[in-house]
């Protein structure tokens, strides 16, 4: 994503420098009254071009150009300009939909907070001792460069969008209508990119980028609510299958009649997790129940937790292997030479924590220890995450609840068709299409309403 | 998670396996100078399921016909088998059944289809439907062990090549290619050194030491049987460690005769069931796989003891054993043993549990 937001920047300020010089000449030809302010303005800009590694938001500076007008991106969104189509929309109409574009993203990306914390970084990273752990500051800078990254696009967002309206405004003083049309033009091609931006940015999260395991649980209720959680397991598996990640099955604990009583599968992939956290809550399922001779109404519940993978090894808990006691289950008798089976499950309890995993699918012990070893790590890493959450406000937004409790979703087959989702109300009214993996726009309304109500703009 | 393998025929028609993460700095894409160092192969050994030609093919509907058959048949075992004599249970054959279908069918996202029942297209597959009516039958009447029938084992990160007449490698015994890599990390000279594996059977832990632990030097593997030579070689050759691993035949150390006093390291997992118990095995065990590899004597400890009197005379200074056992009971009378008569040369004695929680495995070093 990032690569892509690079690219785009690096056109855009190629066509803004050479724009840039035609804005000079103009303004060479313009009365010599402003003459000093020029100057001024001249500095600004190469100020804000040469030296992108020094943040400067562009609110920061003013340009005093034709109009002796400040323009910011909150003057901007104040003056209320009419939002219209892209066809018919006249610059100021592209303005106000890029301002309101931009101000999004600021949300999206927890504006305020990014902004203290990329401070904070920046305060650790000037500290002499940083590197006497490795390990700790390569964790700093990496994520230091990552939100300066982000800050820096923004910027340069902004400011791109303030010098099209300036430029603009001077061909229209000047009435250079081919100025006019060229910049129109490119406000127009701004007003796209940003929107498309905007997307991304709901994607921005530490760990959005990582694949992740998603578990399923089956409620109280026996079979009708483990066929259920099965059911559950299947839209996610489809839903991934769709977006091109790979899924492979880690645990599986089948019911006794039908269905799971718990499962976790694996999905591989650039922003797995960042959609799929959408879904951690209680699935809730009301319908005539296949396994009830009466066909009566029932309701089910299943739970779903995701855990992301974290790639790189600096925010993985190291485990020791004195921490860890390995059980072989559903092992009794003599076993070595006595006993023939396919059966080599193993789960492991990590005894500081007491938390566990177990895995079962593999064709060897080895290969069970070694998945649920992982399923295990990926625990531990959450847990530590959730804890920095703690420690540190900026996170909590996106790692709250990975715990069983809220409802988040329903799913009604009967008397009704229609599933709703209860945090954003969003509701479609065909069941069989999201409980075979069209979950998508239920993953969006929810990101997008749980980021844009976030913060005020800073 | 299936393992990514590829297989490539040799003139000889060994299929060779190219892991892709394992061994991969062991391995040449074509392994075609057979069994250099090892006897010359009397017995053909049979090709593992999975890697024999999809040459097969089969409507999908009869295919879908026979895995309802199959799945029926494990379903109705319920427990009758675990009740009997600690057998497998229906979840464990539906899982069997499962792996089964991967082996023999050539394209797995079949598996996921299973639910339509109007799905006409053909199935390839490695074997012969009949066949597999057959193989399914004597899995649950004859109570053929699984991993004969699709003829091989999944042990550690390897699949080995079983087939009657070599023992089936246990869960257990992995934890031996663990300690191994344990003590060569910590330990150059043992690194360096020549290791052996005898009463290697399939060529398991031979294979696993050789290619796991970063073991520099040549690993020497022996058994008495000529099947489980024959097939162990073969198991080396698919894993091309014949560079590496040499099998040759023979009794326990006899072989070795040009080593004594040289070995940097010695594993074995010999025969340590008691004779009385063998009558009342878990059939799978009993019926199908050979008696030179369960029987170890009256109390089992036959060939226990004899290998710790040979670790006394072929381990170098210095030198390592990790050795198999039955249970708390030998290894503590192996440590005594050790301990009583064997202490001017052996020493450092532990004994190590395996993740069920039995005491497994004797551990120890030549002085
Ligand atoms: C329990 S099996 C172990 C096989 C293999 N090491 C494994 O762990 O899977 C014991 C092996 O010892 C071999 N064996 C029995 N008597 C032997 C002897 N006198 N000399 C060498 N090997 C012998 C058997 O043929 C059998 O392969």
């Amino acid at each position: 994503m990032y690569s892509f937001l690079q690219r785009t920047i690096q056109t855009s300020k190629i066509r803004q420098i050479s724009r840039f010089s035609l804005f000079l000449q103009k303004l060479q030809t313009t009365s010599s009254r402003l003459s000093h302010n020029i100057l001024v303005s001249n500095d600004s800009y190469s100020y804000g071009f040469h030296q992108r590694s020094i943040i400067v938001s562009p609110n920061q500076f003013r340009y005093f150009g034709s109009e002796s007008v400040s323009l910011t991106l909150e003057g901007i969104i104040a003056n209320n300009w009419n939002i219209l189509d892209e066809d018919d929309g006249d610059w100021k109409s592209h303005a106000a939909a890029v301002a309101q574009s931009i101000d999004l993203i600021k949300r999206r990306l927890q504006w305020k907070k990014l902004k203290v914390r990329l401070d904070l970084l920046s305060a650790q990273l000037s500290k002499p001792d940083l590197w006497d752990d490795p390990v700790h500051a390569g964790k700093i800078s990496r994520e230091h460069g990552s939100l300066l990254g982000k800050v820096k696009e923004v910027n340069a967002l902004e400011q791109e969008l303030i010098e099209h309206i300036d430029m603009i405004k001077l061909a229209r003083e000047e009435n250079d209508e081919e100025l006019e049309s060229e910049s129109l033009k490119a406000l127009l091609n701004m007003r796209r990119n940003a929107k498309e931006k905007e997307l991304e940015a709901l994607l921005s999260g530490e760990h959005d980028y990582c694949s992740c395991y998603i578990e399923v649980q089956a409620g109280a209720g026996g079979t009708e609510s483990m066929d259920w959680a099965s059911m559950v397991m299947q839209m996610y598996k489809s839903w991934a299958q769709r977006r091109g990640y790979k899924v492979i099955v880690m645990e599986e604990m089948p019911g006794e009649l039908a269905g799971i009583k718990r499962a976790t599968i694996k999905v591989d992939g650039e922003f797995a997790f960042g959609y799929a956290k959408a879904e951690i809550g209680v699935h809730r399922l009301v319908r005539i129940s296949p396994f009830d001779s009466n066909k009566r109404r029932h309701t089910s519940f299943a739970a779903v937790a995701v855990i992301p993978i974290l790639g790189d090894g600096s925010t993985r808990v190291q485990i020791n292997e004195s921490d860890l006691r390995i059980e072989r289950f559903r092992s009794g008798g003599p076993g070595g030479q006595h006993a023939n089976t396919t059966d080599s499950a193993v789960r492991i309890i990590h005894i500081p924590t007491g938390i566990t995993a177990t895995s079962q699918n593999e064709r060897s012990q080895h290969m069970n220890k070694a998945s649920a070893l992982a399923v295990l790590q990926s625990r531990l890493d959450q847990m530590e995450m959730a804890r920095q959450a703690q420690l540190n406000a900026q996170h909590t937004q996106s790692l709250t609840d990975i715990t069983w409790g809220s409802q988040i979703r329903s799913y009604v087959l009967h008397p009704y068709r229609m599933v709703k989702d209860l945090r954003t109300n969003y509701e479609v009214s065909d069941p069989d299409s999201v409980l075979e993996g069209d979950i998508d726009a239920f993953i969006l309304s929810y990101l997008s309403a749980s980021l844009d109500k976030g913060e005020n703009n800073g | 998670m299936k393992l990514s393998l590829s297989s490539v025929y040799t003139p000889y028609s060994f299929p060779i396996i190219l892991k892709s993460y394992a061994f991969s700095n062991l391995c040449k894409p074509f392994c075609s100078s057979a069994l250099s160092s090892s006897p010359p192969i009397s017995l053909k050994p049979q090709v593992p399921l999975f890697l024999r030609p999809p040459i097969y093919s089969t409507k999908f509907c009869d295919f879908k016909k026979w895995h309802d058959w199959a799945k029926g048949i494990a379903s109705s075992i319920g427990s009758t088998f675990v009740n009997s004599d600690n057998g497998p249970d229906s979840s464990i054959l539906c899982r069997e059944l499962k792996w089964l279908m991967e082996d023999a069918v050539e394209d797995h996202s079949l598996f996921s289809k299973m639910g339509f029942e109007n799905y006409d297209e053909r199935v390839k597959m490695r074997v012969g439907i009949e066949e597999l009516y057959d193989l399914w039958k004597e899995r649950i009447e004859k109570r053929r062990p699984f991993q004969y029938v699709v003829g091989c084992e999944h042990w550690r990160d390897l699949v080995l090549s079983v087939q009657e007449g070599v023992l089936i490698p246990r869960p257990e015994t992995e934890l031996i290619v663990d300690f191994v890599c344990d003590v060569v990390s910590k330990n150059e000279d043992l690194k360096r050194g020549v290791w052996a594996d005898l009463g290697t059977g399939s060529g398991a832990l031979a294979i696993g030491i050789g290619g796991a632990s970063g073991i520099g030097g040549r690993v020497i593997a022996t058994d008495i049987n000529p099947v489980s030579v024959a097939v162990a070689a073969y198991n080396v050759q698919r894993y091309c460690l014949q560079d590496k691993i040499e099998v040759r035949e023979g009794s326990w150390f006899e072989p070795l005769k040009d080593i004594e006093g040289k070995l940097a390291g010695l594993v074995s997992n010999p025969p340590y069931i008691p004779s009385k118990e063998i009558s009342g095995l878990q059939a799978e065990v009993g019926r199908h796989e050979p008696r030179v590899a369960l029987d170890g004597g009256i109390d089992g400890m036959d060939y226990l003891f004899h290998l710790c009197d040979g670790a006394a005379l072929f381990l170098k200074p210095g030198g390592y054993f990790a050795f198999e056992t039955n249970g708390e009971q030998q290894c503590r009378a192996l440590v005594d043993y050790m301990k009583n008569k064997r202490s001017e040369s052996l020493c450092n004695f532990e004994i190590v549990a395996d993740f069920a929680g039995i005491q497994r495995f004797v551990i120890g070093f030549h002085h």
